[in-house]
C-alpha cells in the first residue's frame, strides 16, 4: 500500500445531491379500473409510448375526505402494488409518492415506494433521501455515446438524443431543431433551435462553431429572443451554459477561442 | 434513360413556372427530346406560360385514369420541335393524383424516348408538391433572395433527401442545383437583398444559375412565350448559361453586375 498512515483509504463511493426529471400521475380518482380505461383509450395505441420513465404518484389532486384518516382508497399495501403493477405494464417505474394521507403514506411505503411530501420547486437543492436507498434503480440509463448527425439540419426537421449526448457535423438551419438530453456540439453553424438537458440537466451546454440560433434552452431555461446575449459572440465559436445564482436561473454565451 | 428534373421551390410566386418553361424550352433547343409537365392540379398555368392553353384537349389526369392515352394528351410546342407539354387538369383537385399513376405516366414517357422530363411542381409542401418530386433524378431549386424563399427551399430540401423515390430506396440522392431568381444586383449592394453568397450559405448546394429581375418575363408571359425565346437579354442569356451549366459546361456567372447602375449613376440618371 503506498497510503501514509495518515489518510484514510479512498472511498468506493460518492454521495452527491442530484436532480431527476421524474413524470407525475396526477390521480384524480383512486379507482383502478377507471385508470386502466382511461391509459387504454390515452395510450392504447402506443404502448410503446413510455420508456422506463420514473414516475411520481401524486395524490394531492385526489377529492379531499372529512378527515385524513377516513377510507378514501389506496389505503392498503396491495392496492398500491396493484397500482404499481399497472403502470410498469405501460413501462412506467413508480419511484414515489407526493401527497396523501398518513395512511395512503404508510400503506405506499410498505409497497417500496418512497414519500415526498408536497409539490417542490424546481430550483431548490434536492435533498440525499431515502429514494436511493429505498428504490432498487432510479431513472439514469446508461449513456452510450453520442448521437452523430453527418447530414445538414434542414428547415422542419428535429433530431433528438435521448439521454445522451448530440454531435452534428454539418449546419443546423432555421427552422430546424436539435435536442439532447445531455451536451449538443455542432461544429457548422448553427442557426435553428438548440435545446440541451432537455429532461432537467442543468449542467449540459450547447457548443457550435458559428453561433447564429434561433433560439437556445438548457434545462427548461430558453432565451428570452432578444438575443442580447448573444450579440458578442454572433457568428463566432461559441459555448452556452447555464448558471443558477441569488438571480435565479439564466443562460451565458462564451467565446471559445481555437 | 430519360431524366427527371423536378422544378421545385417550396414558396410561391418565385418563378418556377417560368423557369420550367424556359428549361424546357431551353433544353430542347439544344437537341434533347423534353416533355414538361405541369404538376399543380387545379391551378394550370404552364399552359399559359408556353402559349398552348387553347390546344389543350387532355391533361395530365385524364391520362393517370386512363380517359385517353398518353400520345393524345401531349401536346406538341409551337417554337420547338423536340419539345411537349403535358398539361394539369383545371377542373380535378390534387387527389386525383396517385403514385401508381404518375409512375405509369413516367415510364410510358421513357418508352417514348424523352431525355429529359420536367416536372413543374406546385407551392407549398403537399400532396401535389410531394408527387412532383417524388420520382425525380435531379431537383432545380428555385430561390428568391429572400430570406422566406430561402426558408421554404430548405425544407423542401430537406424533403428532397427524405420522402422521394430515391431516398426510400436508399438509392444515390436527388441532384440539386440552386437557381436563383428575380436577383436584383442594386437591392443586395443596398442591402435590401441576400446576396448569392448569403444564399449559398444557407442553403449549401450548387449554384446553377442566376437569373436577373426584368420586366421582360411578365410581357413575355403574358404573351405566351417562354423567357428564354426573349433574344439578346440578360433574362435569356442567364437560363441559357444555367441549363448549359446543368448539362455540365462550364460557363462564367455574367448578368451579375448593377442593372440600374451604381449610386451615382441613378442619382445622376433620375436628374
Amino acid at each position: 500500500m503506498t497510503g501514509t498512515s495518515g489518510t484514510r483509504p479512498p472511498l468506493s463511493f460518492d454521495i452527491k445531491s442530484t436532480l431527476l426529471s421524474l413524470v407525475a400521475l396526477q390521480l384524480k380518482s383512486t379507482d383502478l379500473s377507471r385508470l386502466s380505461s382511461g391509459f387504454a383509450l390515452r395510450f392504447g395505441e402506443t404502448p410503446d409510448f413510455f420508456d422506463n420513465d420514473g414516475i411520481v404518484i401524486d395524490l394531492s389532486f385526489l377529492p379531499r375526505q372529512p378527515t385524513s384518516e377516513s377510507l378514501s382508497g389506496l389505503d392498503t399495501p396491495l392496492e398500491f402494488f396493484a397500482l404499481i403493477t399497472f403502470l410498469r405494464s405501460y413501462r412506467l417505474r413508480p419511484l414515489a409518492i407526493r401527497g396523501g394521507s398518513a395512511r395512503q403514506v404508510a400503506a405506499a411505503m410498505a409497497a417500496g415506494l418512497s414519500h415526498e411530501p408536497g409539490a417542490m420547486p424546481r430550483a431548490t437543492p434536492p435533498r440525499v433521501e431515502k429514494p436511493v436507498r429505498r428504490v432498487p434503480a432510479p431513472v439514469p440509463r446508461p449513456q452510450v455515446g453520442a448521437l452523430v448527425i453527418e447530414k445538414p439540419l434542414r428547415c422542419g426537421q428535429q433530431v433528438y438524443a435521448r439521454g445522451r449526448d448530440l454531435i452534428v457535423m454539418a449546419m443546423v438551419n432555421a427552422g430546424a431543431e436539435v435536442i439532447a438530453d445531455g451536451h449538443i456540439h455542432i461544429y457548422a453553424p448553427l442557426r435553428g433551435r438548440a435545446i440541451a438537458g432537455a429532461q432537467g440537466n442543468s449542467d449540459a451546454r450547447i457548443f457550435a462553431m458559428v453561433m447564429a440560433a434561433e433560439n437556445v434552452g438548457i434545462a427548461g431555461v430558453y432565451d428570452t429572443g432578444n438575443h442580447s446575449v448573444f450579440e458578442s459572440v454572433y457568428g463566432k465559436a461559441a459555448q452556452i451554459s447555464l448558471v443558477s445564482d441569488r438571480g435565479g436561473d439564466r443562460l451565458i454565451v462564451d467565446k471559445i477561442h481555437a | 434513360m430519360s431524366k427527371i428534373v423536378v422544378i421545385t421551390s417550396g414558396k410561391g410566386g418565385v418563378g418556377k413556372t417560368t423557369t420550367s418553361a424556359s428549361f424546357a424550352s431551353g433544353l430542347a433547343m439544344r437537341g434533347h427530346k423534353t416533355v414538361v409537365i405541369d404538376f399543380d392540379i387545379g391551378l394550370r398555368n404552364l399552359d399559359l406560360i408556353m402559349g398552348c392553353e387553347r390546344r389543350v384537349v387532355y391533361d395530365l389526369i385524364h391520362v393517370i385514369q386512363g380517359a385517353c392515352n398518353l400520345n393524345q394528351a401531349l401536346v406538341k410546342d409551337k417554337r420547338c420541335e423536340n419539345l411537349f407539354v403535358l398539361a394539369a387538369s383545371q377542373t380535378r383537385d390534387k387527389n386525383a393524383l396517385t403514385s401508381a399513376g404518375v409512375q405509369q405516366v413516367m415510364f410510358d414517357l421513357a418508352a417514348l424516348d424523352f431525355a429529359y422530363i420536367v416536372c413543374d411542381s406546385p407551392a407549398g409542401i403537399e400532396s401535389g408538391a410531394l408527387m412532383a418530386m417524388h420520382f425525380a433524378d435531379h431537383a432545380v431549386i428555385v430561390v428568391n433572395p429572400e430570406i422566406s424563399s430561402v426558408r421554404d427551399a430548405d425544407r423542401i430540401i430537406g424533403m428532397l433527401n427524405k420522402t422521394t423515390q430515391r431516398a426510400l430506396e436508399k438509392r444515390e440522392p436527388v441532384q440539386e442545383h440552386l437557381l436563383i431568381t428575380r436577383y436584383d444586383a442594386g437591392r443586395v449592394a443596398d442591402g435590401q437583398m441576400l446576396s448569392i453568397e448569403d444564399v449559398q450559405d444557407i442553403l449549401d448546394i450548387d449554384l446553377v444559375g442566376v437569373i436577373p429581375e426584368c420586366d421582360d418575363v411578365l410581357a413575355a408571359s403574358n404573351e405566351g412565350m417562354p423567357a428564354i425565346h426573349l433574344e439578346g437579354t440578360d433574362v435569356s442569356g442567364a437560363y441559357g448559361d444555367a441549363i448549359d451549366r446543368f448539362l455540365g459546361m462550364k460557363r462564367p456567372m455574367r448578368y451579375l453586375k448593377n442593372q440600374r447602375g451604381g449610386y451615382f449613376k441613378r442619382l445622376l440618371g433620375s436628374l
